[in-house]
């Protein structure tokens, strides 16, 4: 039997992502012939069959970031019995801080040419930019160009490309059924909840700047967004400044993620699951929100696939929609935090001496007091009630 | 409503606030007996007599200075330098004096003073008696600078500018003198730091100064056969400039140009261009563009000066150049 390894291929290589696999299980393959892209910190490129034979088991899907030496595939003859860790699938870490390099900001020259205005209307509406033909002077993308894709948005949503849209289009090589979600969600949250030192905070927010932003973009797109896509893009924006909070505790080692991949808790009839969204970050609000609704549907129909559920560094909850005001979620292991989402309804407030109806969401973060401690969280907890107030700081 | 000239409308405003307050004095180079070069003067020192209205030595100098003393002492001196070229001789007076009175005292003195002042560019007066340089004044912090285009703000800006407590610099065109307009009967003032909206459009800001407001009209008309619209706004005053307005105009056009008859470099067109980058960047649509007079001294012959001056034909130019 042969095993396909990540190679190194300059020496500051840490890890590759696997871009695509050439051939399939079962497939016959010749010594030397290329059967799987991967992608390095700078090229792409093809790793060949070490031996003839058919390719037995393939370890890793497309999109993961795989270790330098570790075991991607296995080649051998067609009964040959497969060694017996080769059945499980691995699931890879999260880029860890320390080892993640900057990354590459794309090269101004590479970008289409776009006015100040046609950027900032793809941003609020989430669409991408590059994916739009400029009508300006030397091919500049206008603000005309921007409103024709906003109005094709609004009558074929599909045929706006989004950069969301752009992870998923990678060819998938099989899709794993989620059976048991039951057992497997008790296994995880009773270990979390016994392997934490669980601490809830609370806080309330105001939300008529969100609410006043929704409505203006529905009436602009008419496209719906969900409370939630606003609270994951304010926490992932806080995480980038309570990085700590971004992290995990295994055994004596703290590991800081250099990602921040969201996860989300949604409910289906088989029980809880949470997709992440990667690099939530990098992503606007009504991206966020797109995405949400595809992971909801794809969970609810079991298509979610490995990447769907794994490399999550921090998970949101929302049981505002349920008419829970406030709850204390437990922690998704080996995360440091989730934090749960009330609901948002108009209360009395004490604004300049007077009693006023204001639109309120509870937010409630529990930490894992291990890794922080209250200030922090508190701190952090505090940011993305503030970004939730002036959702403008969210871009 | 009556149509007067610019120079006539000038005159009117100078004579009702006159009338208005006793306080009101004139001062300048052949403003009493010859009437000013250009006739602003025309009838004042038959009316109010030589205590109201001085010719003064040519020394532009003593002439700043001493409207600083006058508006120390309590009155309201209106002085005249016949050519802006001459102005920087009483800079130090303007500049380092008059501007700086009311905030070296803590607000206890004020400097209610005018200084008119014309330029020239475009009647073939050459490099010496033809210059326009407002950037001079308005960075200077403490000075107030109008720059009026039609007779109607002519008036109303120059009684606001009297009736100012500190120091406002009057920018008079010299081609505009003999042009006419509308100017309502009666009492009106226009505030100073307020932009006027000289006609309304939707695909690009035309932001025009002084004499070449005209121009920006004329070439709107040319722009809106090609279906082009523009809005034009003349900021009037351009310390304190109105940049709200010219905010809003560009949020919705996201196209600007600035057209000046001052020479490029850091000019009023770079000071607009620069604050309406730093507050309404994420509205631009296309790069800002400004049609000014070329880096050089004004050229006497006249082809020449034509070909130097900001003129309709450059401002569409560079309209087609931001629609494409």
């Amino acid at each position: 039997m042969y095993k396909v390894a990540v190679p190194r291929l300059d020496p500051g290589m840490q890890s590759g992502k696997i871009v695509e696999w050439l051939k399939r299980e079962g497939d016959h393959v010749e010594k030397d012939v290329p059967i799987v892209m991967i992608e390095g910190e700078k090229t792409t490129f093809e790793v060949n069959s070490p031996g003839a034979g058919v390719l037995r088991k393939v370890l890793f899907e497309p999109g993961m970031d795989v270790p330098v030496g570790q075991t991607i595939a296995l080649v051998g003859e067609l009964n040959e019995p497969l060694p017996v860790d080769a059945e499980s699938q691995q699931t890879p870490e999260p880029a860890m801080a320390q080892q993640t390099t900057v990354v590459p900001a794309i090269s101004r020259a590479q970008e289409p040419s776009a006015s100040p205005v046609a950027r900032r209307m793809a941003r609020e509406v989430g669409i991408d930019v590059s994916k739009i033909k400029g009508s300006g002077p030397g091919g500049r993308i206008v603000r005309e160009d921007v409103q024709k894709a906003i109005e094709q948005m609004k009558t074929q949503p599909a045929a706006v490309a989004v950069t969301t849209q752009e992870a998923r289009s990678v060819p998938v090589a099989k899709t794993i059924r989620l059976a048991g979600k039951r057992k497997a969600t008790a296994e995880r949250l009773s270990y979390g909840f016994h392997t934490t030192v669980p601490v809830t905070i609370t806080m309330d927010a105001r939300m008529e700047a969100v609410l006043d932003q929704r409505k203006d973009l529905h009436s602009r797109t008419g496209e719906e967004i969900s409370i939630t896509a606003y609270v994951v893009k304010a926490a992932a924006k806080a995480l980038e400044d309570h990085q700590m909070i971004n992290s995990s505790l295994e055994g004596d080692e703290l590991r800081v993620y250099g990602d921040i991949n969201i996860a989300v808790a949604i409910n289906t009839p088989d029980g809880l699951v949470a997709p992440v969204l990667p690099q939530t970050n990098t992503k606007s609000v009504p991206e966020i929100s797109r995405s949400i609704r595809d992971l909801t549907e794809r969970s609810m129909q079991n298509k979610l696939v490995v990447s769907d559920l794994t490399g999550g560094t921090f998970t949101v909850t929302n049981l505002g929609g349920y008419g829970v005001e406030l709850f204390a979620p437990v922690i998704n292991p080996p995360q440091c935090a989730i934090l749960g989402v009330g609901r948002t309804s108009e209360r009395p407030m004490i604004i300049e001496g007077q009693v006023r109806a204001a639109s309120m969401t509870t937010l409630s973060l529990v930490f894992d007091h291990r890794i922080v401690d209250g200030v922090p969280a508190a701190q952090f907890l505090q940011r993305v009630k503030e970004l939730l107030e002036d959702p403008k700081k969210l871009d | 409503m009556p149509e007067l000239t610019y120079a006539d409308a000038l005159r009117e405003a100078l004579r009702e606030e006159m009338l208005r307050d006793p306080r009101v004095v004139l001062m300048g180079e052949e403003i009493g007996v010859f009437e000013g070069v250009y006739k602003v003067t025309r009838g004042l020192l038959k009316e109010f007599g030589p205590e109201r209205v001085r010719d003064t030595p040519i020394s532009e100098a003593a002439i700043a200075g001493a409207a600083i003393g006058a508006a120390l002492g309590g009155l309201k001196p209106v002085a005249e330098i016949m050519y802006m070229d001459f102005l920087p001789i009483a800079l130090d007076q303007i500049a380092t004096q008059a501007a700086k009175m009311h905030f070296m005292s803590g607000g206890k003195l004020k400097v209610p003073m005018v200084l008119r002042t014309q330029y020239s560019l475009g009647r073939v007066h050459g490099a010496q008696h033809s210059q326009f340089f407002p950037s001079v004044l308005f960075q200077v912090p403490g000075l107030k600078v109008v720059l009026p285009s039609t007779p109607h703000d002519a008036k109303g800006l120059l009684k606001s500018a009297i009736r100012d407590e500190n120091p406002v610099v009057f920018i008079e065109s010299g081609m505009l003198y003999r042009t006419k307009g509308p100017v309502p009967d009666g009492e009106y003032v226009i505030p100073l730091g307020q932009c006027d909206v000289k006609k309304t459009g939707n695909d690009i800001t035309i932001v025009a100064v002084s004499r070449v407001v005209t121009e920006a009209l004329a070439a709107a008309v040319k722009l809106e056969e090609q279906g082009i619209t523009a809005d034009i706004i003349d900021p009037r005053t351009i310390q304190p400039l109105d940049l709200p307005t010219i905010l809003e105009s560009v949020k919705k056009t996201g196209r600007l140009i600035i057209a000046s008859d001052d020479v490029k470099c850091g000019g009023i067109g770079s000071e607009i261009a620069a604050q309406v980058v730093e507050e309404a960047f994420d509205s631009l649509d296309a790069p800002i563009l400004r049609v000014a007079a070329p880096d050089m001294p004004i050229p006497f012959s006249p082809t020449l000066e034509q070909a130097y001056m900001p003129n309709a034909q450059k401002i569409i130019e560079a309209a087609k150049r931001l629609i494409g």
